[in-house]
């Protein structure tokens, strides 16, 4: 296919790209083209182009107020602020719990028992929770050792460039609390602060979510929960 | 010159609520709220969605306001290709996943060198005079697809002509429109 496309002129490359601009392509099409331009400068110039030059038709877009209280509901989902029980204690979010991502962290479990390891007596105090979410392709395996962190091994997900995912403890009716920005597609290891220690143990949750570079400003969560999981004893 | 001065304050807007104000983020959505919901309504067609897809535009803008570059691009024209693309990813989504690329590169080659497209690409309203050029009906093909998101299948519709027509129509317009702009 790309073969093909760099036998064709700029008029033919041109008119895919305006194409792609007026949203004409097939979602498999449309999704082709945005990786040969994000990979290529000329292309970018020519999405440029044509963004530029039919923006000139969007003084035809009428204006119509938006209903009442949306900002209200904006700004509670980005902010937190105003009432706002639904977040974190919304249907939609357990649902995500699901019995598969247990029976994989299980699975994981067992495989991990296998190699040697530390001593097999501090299993009494090994809590392990598999992090998922419907909707999304990030998945997590978390691991408590019973020496005062948290090992975790990233299963499935990728994260935009400019986005970090952070791993938040969120114990009895608490406020989510931080535990830091964690790597993507690799293994870390997250040392439980003294406040997450305080309720830390069977029945805490896990969540990431996704976060603008650094972690979350203020250290209250902004960006959507992609994976979380009850911690269990094993 | 009033004109200018508004463009000049969503940029200031859109750029302050890349350091994270929220009162910034309030009086942009007062300011544009409207023009933005204008578009995912009229793209979308259907009342509930828009005003779903409004709450993501809106988080998509703060979300990204560390993007925006002011004078690469008009604030607001900025912010309706996140409405637009936002309303055209969630009609895309419902579409059944197509793929007709390989007809889509047959084209002929024309058009000049794209070092050129940075010198001339100034001038925006030049396209509506380029789109006068076009053949009327082709021309309202052109502006369907960009102000109303129609699919080829739509248009073709809408039209009264097979979609293959639809699609020749459409990229040889699309050739004709950049000799245009760029003549």
């Amino acid at each position: 296919m790309s073969e093909d496309q760099d036998r064709k002129g700029d008029g033919g490359r041109s008119a895919l790209v305006a194409e792609y601009v007026l949203g004409l392509l097939s979602p498999a099409d449309h999704a082709r083209v945005e990786r040969q331009i994000e990979a290529d400068p000329a292309l970018q110039a020519e999405r440029d182009f044509w963004s530029a030059r039919f923006a000139a038709l969007d003084s035809e877009f009428a204006e119509v107020p938006t209903p009442a209280h949306t900002l209200e509901q904006i700004e509670g989902r980005l902010f937190g602020v105003a009432k706002r029980p639904g977040f974190w204690d919304s249907l939609a979010l357990w649902r995500g719990i699901t019995a598969g991502a247990l029976a994989v962290a299980v699975a994981a479990i067992g495989f991990n028992l296998m190699r040697p390891g530390p001593d097999v007596t501090s299993l009494t105090t090994q809590l392990v929770a598999a992090l998922e979410a419907e909707g999304s392709d990030v998945r997590f395996l978390a691991l408590y050792d019973g020496t005062g962190a948290v090992r975790l091994t990233a299963l499935s997900g990728d994260v935009a460039s400019d986005r970090d995912l952070e791993l938040w403890a969120i114990q009895g009716g608490q406020d989510p609390i931080s535990m830091g920005v964690i790597p993507v597609n690799q293994r870390s290891v997250v040392e439980l602060s003294e406040q997450v220690r305080a309720g830390w143990g069977e029945g805490s949750v896990l969540a990431i979510t996704l976060e603008p570079k650094g972690g979350a400003p203020e250290g209250k969560a902004t960006g959507p929960v992609v994976a979380l999981g009850e911690v269990h004893q094993i | 010159m009033a004109m200018q001065t508004a463009t000049a304050d969503i940029a200031d807007l859109i750029s302050r609520c890349s350091l994270r104000d929220r009162q910034a983020f309030r009086t942009l959505y007062q300011r544009t709220s409207a023009k933005l919901f204008g578009v995912v309504l009229r793209i979308l067609r259907n009342r509930a969605e828009a005003e779903e897809a409004i709450q993501e535009v809106y988080i998509k803008i703060w979300q990204r306001s560390d993007r925006y570059v002011a004078g690469q691009y008009s604030p607001i024209s900025w912010l309706v290709a996140i409405a637009r693309n936002h309303a055209l990813d969630m009609l895309r989504a419902r579409r059944p996943p197509a793929d007709d690329l390989d007809g889509a590169l047959e084209i002929a080659d024309a058009g000049p060198d794209p070092e050129r497209l940075t010198a001339s690409s100034q001038d925006g309203a030049r396209i509506e005079a380029c789109l006068a050029e076009l053949e009327p009906d082709r021309a309202e093909a052109v502006r369907g697809a960009y102000l109303d998101g129609y699919s080829y299948e739509e248009l073709a519709q809408r039209h009264a002509v097979p979609l293959n027509t639809m699609r020749t129509w459409l990229r040889r317009s699309l050739i004709k429109l950049r000799e245009c702009l760029t003549a």
